[in-house]
C-alpha cells in the first residue's frame, strides 16, 4: 500500500502542481461521458428531461467523484496544510502588533543564532581548504616535564625527523618572519614565509602565474628564487604583467620571480596580504642557521599515510626522539615528539569562546521561544472561541492542532526571513572583528549551509513556540464554551500558571546570561587595569632590522646600533630611548633554557627556562620598569667587559629562595655565546610579557652589547605626537642607510590594548547577548503582567470600589512581577553557576560564583523587572471602579 | 508488500483488472465505453455507478499500465480515450495468471468441499 502510495508520489505532485488544469479537465471528462449516458438513454427512448435525470443516475455524484479524484491525485494533507497556512497569514494580518513583536523577537533570535554559526562554521566545522584536511598534522617538539612549552625544529632535526618517519607520506617545513624590500619606491616590509619545496604540493596550491617551487630550488646553492602573494603582485608591483622572471631585492640580495600565488590560497600566515615565499635555504636570515642542530624555528606540517593509525603514527614519532636524544643528547634530551591536527593547531585557543558564543544564541533563541509561546498562549485563550466553532464543525483536534502549528510555521518562517536579513548585517558587522580575532582559514560567511541551519532553526522554534498553545487549544477546544459569551472563556487558570512559568523561565535563562557577562566584565576590567610591570603610556616602538649583504656579522651590527643610539640621543624629543628584543607584548617572547653556575645539575628532563631579553643601557628607565637591587647596565657592559646579566624578582624568588641571587651566574642555551657564564648584577622588577592577564614568568635581561642581533625595536618615551617620533625616527634611521625599513611601528598602550583583543571581543558579544536576552526576557514579563491586568480590570475595580487603596492594587500587581522575577532567580542562579564553572578558564581574577556579579545581577534584574511592570501597574491604579463595573 | 490487503482493496484490484483487460480487448477507449463494455460482458450483473471507472483509471494511470489522451469519438464528441501500456499489457498477463490459479484453486476446493 505505502509503496505504491510512494510509487505514484510523482504523478500526484506533479497533477497537485497543476491542479486547477487536472480538476477541469476532468470535469470536462465527466461532462462528457455524461452527454454520451444521455444519448444512449434519448435512442431508448427517453425523453429529453427523463434521459439527463438517469444519466445523473448511472454516473453517480459528481461531487464526490471530483473529491475522490482529486484526493486520489493530490496530496491532500498538502493541500490542507496550504490551506491552513493561507489562513495563519489571514489571521496574522488582523493582528499585526502580534505578528510584528514575534517576528521581531524571533528575527533577533534567528539572526544572532545565524550570525554566530556562520563563524562556527568557518572556523570549527569546515575542513581546512586544502586536499584532504584530514591527513594535515602539526609536528612539534615538546618538553618532556612541561607540557606547556611547545616547539618547533632545527632544520637537522627536522631531515632526520622527515627521513626516518614511516607514518608520513611528506613533510614540510617553513619559517615566518619579516624582511624589507628594496628597489621598488620606499623600501617595504614584507612577510616572508621560508619553505621546503615539497610545501606547495602538500597543501595542493595552484599558481596563478608562473610555477611553484620545484625540489631543485630547495638546494644550498640554487638560483634565489620567489613566489608572490597576488595581493603583494597588485600592489607593490602594480600588476606588472611582466614580473615573472624578473630579479626582486629582499634584504639587498636579487631574488627571481618565478610565480604568482592566487589569493584564494589561504596559507596559515597572519596577516594574509604582502606576502612572499622564498625557499629556505636561501633565507637571508636564518640560512646561515641551517648546519645547527640547535634552535626551534621550523613549524612542521606532515600528510599523514592513509591507513596509518595516530597510535602508530606517535609510536613511529617516540622511536625517532628517543633516537634523537640518543644521538644529540645536548639538543634533545628532554624533549619529545607530538602531533596534533592542523585544524586543531591553527584553531587554537579560540574554541571554548566560540563555543560559549555559540551558547549564548542558543539561550537567546530559547527565550525568543519562550516568549513567543507565552503571547501565543494568551492569543489561543481570547481564540477558545473560535476554536470552539470549529470543533463543533467538525475540526477534529488533530486537525486543530495542525491548523495552529501551520500558524507558527509562518511565523517561524516569516522570523526567520527576517533573521537571516539581520544575519547578513550582522556578519558583516562581525566580519571585520572575526579576521582580527579568529585565525579563519575559511571565511564566515552566510551561505547554503548557514542558511539550511537558520531555516531548520526556524522551523525547530516554529514548533517549539506552537506546540505549547496548540496544547491547550486543541483541549479548551472540546469543551463548548459557546454558550457563555464571556471572552474569558479560554482564560483558565491553568494557561495564567503556565504563562507565569514561562515568564519565569525565560527570566531564568536570562540570568545565566548575565551571570557570565558579568564575569566576562570583571574578568576583562580585571586584565585592563592589571599593572603590566611597565609603563606603556607615551611610549612609542618601531622595528629595523639589518640586511646581512652589509650588516654581515656581530661586529658590523654592534657598529650600527651604537651609531644609530648616539644619534637618537642628540634629538629633541628622543633622547629617553632604547633598544630591545623583544619588546613586551609587542612581540612574540623568547624562551630559552638556563643553568645556575655551581648549582647541582637537575634531574634528566627537567629545565629552568626564563624569558630573554636583550636591552641597550636607559631601557628600564624608558619602560618604567623598577630597579629593585644591585646596578643596572650602562657603557661598560661591552663586548670585552665580563659578562653580565638582570633577573626578575620572580626568577630571583624561585630559582634563590633564600639566597641573593647577585653575584650567582648564569648561563643560557641559547645565542651566539651559549654556555657562557654571566653574572647577575641585579633584580628587577616583573613584567608581563605575554599578556595583562597571563602571570609574569621568570626573566633575564642581558646587555645587547653583550648580546647582539641583527636588527631591533626602538622603544622612545617621548612627550611629541607619535607621528613626529615615527618621522624622526625613520629620519635618523633613513639617514643611516637609506635600504632600511622601519616597521611594525605602535604604540605600546594600543599594543596592550590589542593583545586583550579576543577577552573584549567575546566579552562584547556576550555583553551584547545578555543585554537583548535582558530587554526579551523584560518583553515577556510586561506581557504578562499587562495581560493579566487587562484581564483583572472589573476585579481590581471592584476591590477598589470594595475599598481597596492603591497601595493594595499596587502590591497585588507588584507582587506578580516580583513573585516572577524571584522565580526566575532562584532558577536562573543554579543553572547560572553551572554555566560560570563552564568558562571558569576564561576568567580572569574573578571566581566562577563571585557574590558581587550574582548580586548585581538580581538587583539588575529586578529592577529591569519593576520597570516592566510600571507601565500596567499604573494602568491597574488608575482604574474607574465605575467604568470598569458599567463594563460588566 | 502489503500482507492484508483490505476488502476495498480486493474490490478496487478486480475493477482495476477488468479495466485493464477492456482496454486489452478493445484498444483505446474512452470512460463511457469502458464503463458500458464492462457492463455487457458481465451481462448485467456488474450494475455499477460508471463514475466508480475513473477512480481505477487514475491509479491505472498513476501505475503507468494506462495513458490517456483526448480525441473525438465516432459521433464527433471529444472525449478522453485511454489505452494500455506494454507494461500494463505484462500486468494483465501476470493478474490473469494469477486470476485463473486462484479461481482454479477455490474451484477444486469448493468441490472437494461439495463431494465430502
Amino acid at each position: 500500500m505505502m509503496l505504491a502510495w510512494i510509487r505514484a508520489l510523482p504523478a500526484r505532485v506533479r497533477s497537485w502542481w497543476s491542479a486547477g488544469g487536472v480538476d477541469q479537465e476532468f470535469a470536462r471528462e465527466l461532462e462528457s461521458h455524461l452527454a454520451m449516458l444521455v444519448e444512449e438513454n434519448v435512442r431508448r427512448g427517453m425523453g429529453t428531461q427523463e434521459a439527463e435525470r438517469a444519466a445523473r443516475v448511472r454516473l453517480g455524484n459528481q461531487t464526490q467523484l471530483r473529491e475522490t479524484n482529486r484526493e486520489l491525485r493530490g496530496l491532500p494533507l498538502l493541500d490542507e496544510f496550504l490551506q491552513d497556512v493561507r489562513y495563519g497569514c489571514r489571521a496574522l494580518r488582523r493582528n499585526p502588533g502580534f505578528a510584528l513583536v514575534a517576528v521581531l523577537t524571533l528575527a533577533l533570535g534567528v539572526g544572532a543564532n545565524t550570525a554566530i554559526f556562520s563563524a562556527v562554521d568557518a572556523v570549527l566545522l569546515k575542513p581546512l581548504p586544502y586536499p584532504h584536511p584530514d591527513q594535515l598534522f602539526f609536528v612539534f617538539q615538546q618538553r618532556e616535564r612541561d607540557a606547556k612549552v611547545q616547539a618547533g625544529w632545527s632544520w637537522q632535526n627536522f631531515l632526520d625527523l622527515r627521513d626516518q618517519n614511516h607514518a608520513f607520506s611528506a613533510m614540510d617545513a617553513s619559517s615566518r618572519h619579516e624582511l624589507t624590500v628594496t628597489g621598488h619606491g620606499d623600501p617595504a616590509v614584507v612577510t616572508v614565509t621560508s619553505v621546503t619545496p615539497g610545501i606547495f604540493s602538500l597543501l595542493g596550491a595552484r599558481p596563478l602565474a608562473g610555477r611553484l617551487f620545484l625540489p631543485g630550488d630547495g638546494k644550498p646553492g640554487a638560483p634565489a628564487t620567489v613566489i608572490l602573494s597576488e595581493s603583494l603582485w597588485h600592489g607593490l608591483f602594480q600588476s606588472d604583467p611582466q614580473i615573472l622572471g624578473t630579479t626582486i631585492r629582499l634584504e639587498r640580495r636579487p631574488f627571481t620571480v618565478v610565480g604568482i600565488l592566487p589569493q584564494s590560497f589561504r596559507s596559515t600566515a597572519q596577516p594574509r596580504t604582502n606576502q612572499l615565499w622564498i625557499p629556505l635555504a636561501q633565507d637571508p636570515l636564518f640560512g646561515s642557521w641551517m648546519p645547527n642542530r640547535d634552535g626551534h624555528w621550523l613549524g612542521v606540517v606532515g600528510r599523514l599515510k592513509p591507513g596509518v593509525s595516530l597510535a602508530r603514527a606517535q609510536a613511529d614519532l617516540n622511536a625517532i626522539s628517543a633516537r634523537l636524544a640518543r644521538e644529540f643528547p645536548g639538543e634533545n634530551e628532554g624533549w619529545l615528539i607530538r602531533m596534533a591536527p592542523l585544524q586543531e593547531v591553527i584553531v587554537g585557543d579560540v574554541r571554548p569562546g566560540l563555543l560559549m558564543l555559540w551558547c549564548a544564541v542558543g539561550v537567546i533563541l530559547l527565550i525568543a521561544c519562550v516568549n513567543i509561546a507565552s503571547l501565543l498562549l494568551a492569543r489561543a485563550s481570547t481564540r477558545s472561541r473560535e476554536m470552539a466553532v470549529r470543533s463543533t464543525l467538525g475540526a477534529g483536534r488533530g486537525r486543530i492542532v495542525r491548523q495552529l502549528l501551520a500558524e507558527s510555521v509562518v511565523l517561524g518562517l516569516l522570523g526567520g526571513l527576517a533573521g537571516v536579513a539581520l544575519a547578513y548585517w550582522g556578519v558583516h558587522a562581525l566580519g571585520s572583528l572575526l579576521s582580527e580575532n579568529l585565525p579563519q582559514l575559511n571565511v564566515a560567511r552566510v551561505d547554503s549551509a548557514v542558511l539550511g541551519f537558520a531555516l531548520a532553526l526556524s522551523l525547530f522554534a516554529a514548533f517549539a513556540f506552537g506546540l505549547a498553545p496548540s496544547f491547550f487549544a486543541a483541549r479548551w477546544g472540546l469543551e463548548s464554551r459557546l454558550r457563555e459569551g464571556n471572552p474569558r472563556a479560554g482564560d483558565t487558570a491553568a494557561s495564567r500558571h503556565v504563562r507565569r512559568a514561562l515568564a519565569s523561565a525565560e527570566t531564568a535563562l536570562a540570568v545565566i546570561l548575565l551571570v557570565a557577562a558579568g564575569l566576562l566584565l570583571r574578568s576583562y576590567a580585571g586584565m585592563a587595569a592589571m599593572n603590566t610591570g611597565f609603563t606603556p603610556e607615551s611610549v612609542v616602538k618601531a622595528n629595523f632590522s639589518l640586511y646581512s649583504a652589509r650588516y654581515s656579522g656581530p661586529q658590523q651590527w654592534l657598529e650600527f646600533t651604537d651609531a644609530l643610539l648616539v644619534r637618537l640621543h642628540g634629538q629633541p624629543g628622543l633622547q629617553d630611548s632604547a633598544l630591545v628584543v623583544p619588546t613586551p607584548i609587542a612581540d612574540v617572547r623568547l624562551n630559552v633554557v638556563f643553568d645556575i653556575v655551581g648549582s647541582p645539575a637537575l634531574a634528566a628532563g627537567s629545565s629552568r627556562t626564563a624569558d630573554y631579553v636583550a636591552i641597550s643601557p636607559g631601557y628600564f628607565h624608558v619602560m618604567g620598569i623598577p630597579l629593585v637591587a644591585g646596578r643596572q647596565f650602562d657603557q661598560r657592559d661591552v663586548m670585552s667587559a665580563p659578562r653580565v646579566t638582570l633577573v626578575s624578582q620572580s626568577l630571583a624568588r624561585e630559582y634563590f629562595p633564600r639566597e641573593n641571587p647577585i653575584g650567582r651566574q648564569l648561563s643560557f642555551a641559547f645565542g651566539r655565546e651559549s654556555a657562557v657564564p654571566r653574572r647577575i648584577v641585579g633584580i628587577v622588577g616583573d613584567v608581563r610579557d605575554v599578556a595583562p592577564g597571563v602571570e609574569p614568568g621568570p626573566m633575564v635581561y642581558v646587555p645587547l652589547a653583550q648580546s647582539p642581533f641583527p636588527g631591533a625595536d626602538v622603544v622612545v618615551r617621548s612627550p611629541l605626537e607619535t607621528s613626529a617620533v615615527v618621522a624622526a625616527l625613520r629620519h635618523e634611521i633613513g639617514g643611516m642607510d637609506s635600504e632600511l625599513a622601519v616597521s611594525d611601528v605602535s604604540e605600546l598602550p594600543e599594543a596592550v590594548q590589542s593583545s586583550l583583543a579576543g577577552p573584549k571581543f567575546r566579552t562584547l558579544l556576550l555583553a551584547l547577548f545578555a543585554a537583548l536576552a535582558l530587554l526579551l526576557a523584560a518583553t515577556g514579563i510586561f506581557g504578562v503582567v499587562s495581560y493579566s491586568v487587562s484581564r483583572r480590570t472589573q476585579e481590581i475595580g471592584i476591590r477598589i470600589a470594595l475599598g481597596a487603596t492603591r497601595t493594595t492594587i499596587l502590591r497585588m500587581v507588584m507582587g506578580e512581577t516580583l513573585g516572577m522575577t524571584l522565580a526566575g532567580l532562584a532558577l536562573g542562579v543554579p543553572c547560572a553557576l553551572v554555566g560560570s564553572r563552564l568558562m571558569r578558564h576564561m576568567l580572569f581574577g574573578v571566581s566562577a560564583n563571585d557574590p558581587a556579579t550574582l548580586a548585581a545581577v538580581a538587583l539588575t534584574l529586578v529592577a529591569t523587572a519593576l520597570l516592566a511592570g510600571y507601565v500596567p501597574v499604573r494602568r491597574a491604579m488608575r482604574v474607574d471602579p465605575l467604568h470598569a463595573l458599567r463594563h460588566e | 508488500m502489503d500482507r492484508h490487503p483490505a476488502r476495498a482493496d480486493v474490490l478496487q484490484g478486480t475493477l482495476d483488472l477488468m479495466v485493464l483487460k477492456t482496454l486489452d480487448a478493445m484498444g483505446p477507449l474512452h470512460g463511457y465505453g469502458i464503463a458500458r463494455r464492462i457492463e455487457q460482458i458481465s451481462e448485467q450483473a456488474l450494475q455499477l455507478n460508471q463514475g466508480t471507472i475513473y477512480a481505477s483509471l487514475v491509479r491505472l494511470m498513476q501505475k503507468r499500465w494506462i495513458t490517456g489522451a483526448w480525441g473525438t469519438s465516432d459521433n464527433n464528441r471529444k472525449a478522453k480515450f485511454y489505452s494500455i501500456t506494454e507494461a500494463g499489457r505484462r500486468r494483465l498477463h501476470l493478474e490473469t495468471e494469477n486470476w485463473k490459479r486462484i479461481a482454479g484453486v477455490i474451484g477444486r476446493v469448493l468441490r472437494a468441499e461439495e463431494r465430502g
